[in-house]
């Protein structure tokens, strides 16, 4: 059993998910209520996870041995002012913080891992040693990587080789954006099996 | 009104109530379709498989309940598999729900491991608020990053575990579960491309082709795809549990599914035919 607890609990769980679910036949109260009880429930949830797990520990840390925090804490404090009008002004520190910061460090982690090696990772033998199957493999990865690239070459006329290229490029897109729309129907498929399963499993105890 | 003009007008409720019995059908009555290991899935299982007893893996769960029914099965078999290994699990999140996915999956499967305890063999350090700069801490010092304390509020100096694992170099593997952003980037780029810690994830469906281009790259060794992925990797533990049980059911949906495009397409075409004769 995944989900364990009181029977009430169980009974719970099960009235969310039908009520929920209810929503695919036509638009009800109950479906409403649980809408409205999850919307609430989840930023309360939220909020109280990240005092108990980084607020309270933060501040306890302030007293105790690192009392230097208090000038981060201060800093994203700022961001609050933007609710009083006269200082206002002063959340613009946090986000210049946060802007700065982040640009600078974008720049120093992404460029090596996330462009170098992925790119040094498209470089592949036209013809494979590994036997036919690897060679179809690179093939489709070059060209798909050229052809793509070549797609969105915008300020050239789409003729010849640019043509042809931009042609491999936009079909090479359609079968990813088509493989990426099957794993999301899949995706969407474990999540209604999920609650299925937890519904005649958990709930009902009619599957093992 | 002929078949095809009424199959494109079909209330989409009738779609939803036919999955809805495949599934339940399937569960019931499960045919037993075979499952294939995928290659992705056998090098996560051998990163695992091939460390020390004693070593140190991190479990990175970056997702929440909308990703559960695909990613706990796969969490909870990666820790059976590594708690039979004598492999110790420090589990912790960029993900709100992320710590509680750990603690579940924890109390899911701690019955079967009497001689493991908390504190000794696993620890969850719970969800802590940064992503890639909480990652970037991580590196220098744990106690620091995760502000001296468990997900269940107990000093780190009081689990043993702990004072063997200072920082994320410490982890001979890191193995994430993804569904989204905070997630593959972040690990790659901040901890196990610049460190060479071996980087193992599991996905949900939908990001998949995402993480794909790790795997591609030599980035990530292995990856457990999705449910299928899920029921693979039971398989290769031999203990098959929700995602083995699913499989059917799945693959029967994903028929019914493409049944209904085709027919969809094939009744667009028709009714494009007959406008145009018209």
């Amino acid at each position: 059993m995944w989900v364990s607890g009181s029977t009430f609990q169980l009974w719970m769980i099960a009235f969310f998910t039908l009520a929920i679910f209810s929503v695919l036949y036509k638009d009800n109260p109950f479906y409403r209520l649980v809408e409205h009880l999850y919307i609430g429930t989840s930023i309360g949830y939220s909020v109280m996870l990240a005092w108990f797990q980084f607020g309270k520990p933060t501040i306890a840390s302030i007293i105790k041995d690192k009392p230097h925090y208090i000038i981060p804490t201060i800093i994203g404090l700022l961001i609050y002012c933007r609710y009083f009008k006269p200082i206002a002004w002063l959340s613009r520190y946090s986000l210049t913080f946060t802007l700065g910061y982040s640009a600078g460090y974008v720049i120093s982690k992404d460029f090596r891992p996330l462009f170098i090696t992925q790119l040094t990772a498209t470089v592949q033998p036209l013809w494979s040693s590994q036997g036919l199957g690897s060679t179809i493999n690179n093939l489709v990865l070059v060209l798909g990587v050229v052809g793509t690239l070549t797609y969105f070459l915008f300020t050239q006329k789409r003729t010849g080789v640019i043509g042809a290229g931009s042609t491999v490029g936009k079909w090479i897109m359609m079968v990813a954006f088509g493989s990426a729309f099957g794993n999301t129907v899949m995706a969407r498929m474990s999540l209604a099996l999920g609650r299925i399963q937890f519904l005649l499993g958990d709930w009902l105890h009619l599957i093992k | 009104m002929g078949f095809w003009e009424k199959a494109q007008s079909l209330d989409q409720r009738w779609i939803y109530l036919l999955l809805v019995l495949v599934i339940a059908g399937i569960l019931f009555k499960p045919v037993g379709l075979a499952v294939e290991i995928k290659k992705e899935t056998q090098a996560a299982y051998d990163a695992i498989d091939k460390l020390p007893a004693s070593s140190i893996m991190w479990l990175g769960a970056e997702y929440d309940a909308a990703s559960a029914p695909e990613l706990m099965p796969a969490m909870m078999s990666v820790m059976r598999h590594a708690l039979r290994k004598d492999v110790r699990i420090v589990g912790g999140a960029m993900w709100e729900q992320g710590g509680n996915m750990i603690e579940r999956a924890w109390n899911n499967i701690k019955a079967e491991f009497p001689n493991k305890k908390y504190g000794e063999h696993f620890v969850n350090v719970g969800y802590k608020p940064g992503g890639g700069i909480f990652l970037q801490k991580m590196l220098s010092s744990v106690s620091d990053a995760v502000l001296g304390v468990d997900a269940r509020g107990t000093q780190l100096s009081q689990l043993p575990l702990m004072g063997e694992f200072k920082t994320l170099k410490d982890a001979k593997l890191v193995f994430a579960f993804l569904a989204g952003d905070p997630g593959t980037n972040d690990w790659v780029k901040h901890v196990t491309d610049p460190n060479k810690i071996t980087y193992v994830a599991a996905a949900t469906s939908v990001s998949v082709p995402g993480a794909m281009v790790f795997v591609q790259s030599g980035q990530m060794t292995g990856l457990i795809a999705g449910l299928s992925g899920a029921a693979e990797y039971e398989m290769l533990i031999k203990t098959p549990g929700r995602a083995t049980a699913g499989m059917d059911a799945q693959s029967f949906t994903h028929v019914l599914v493409l049944l209904f495009i085709i027919l969809g397409n094939i009744g667009y075409v028709m009714q494009k035919g007959k406008k145009a004769k018209a």
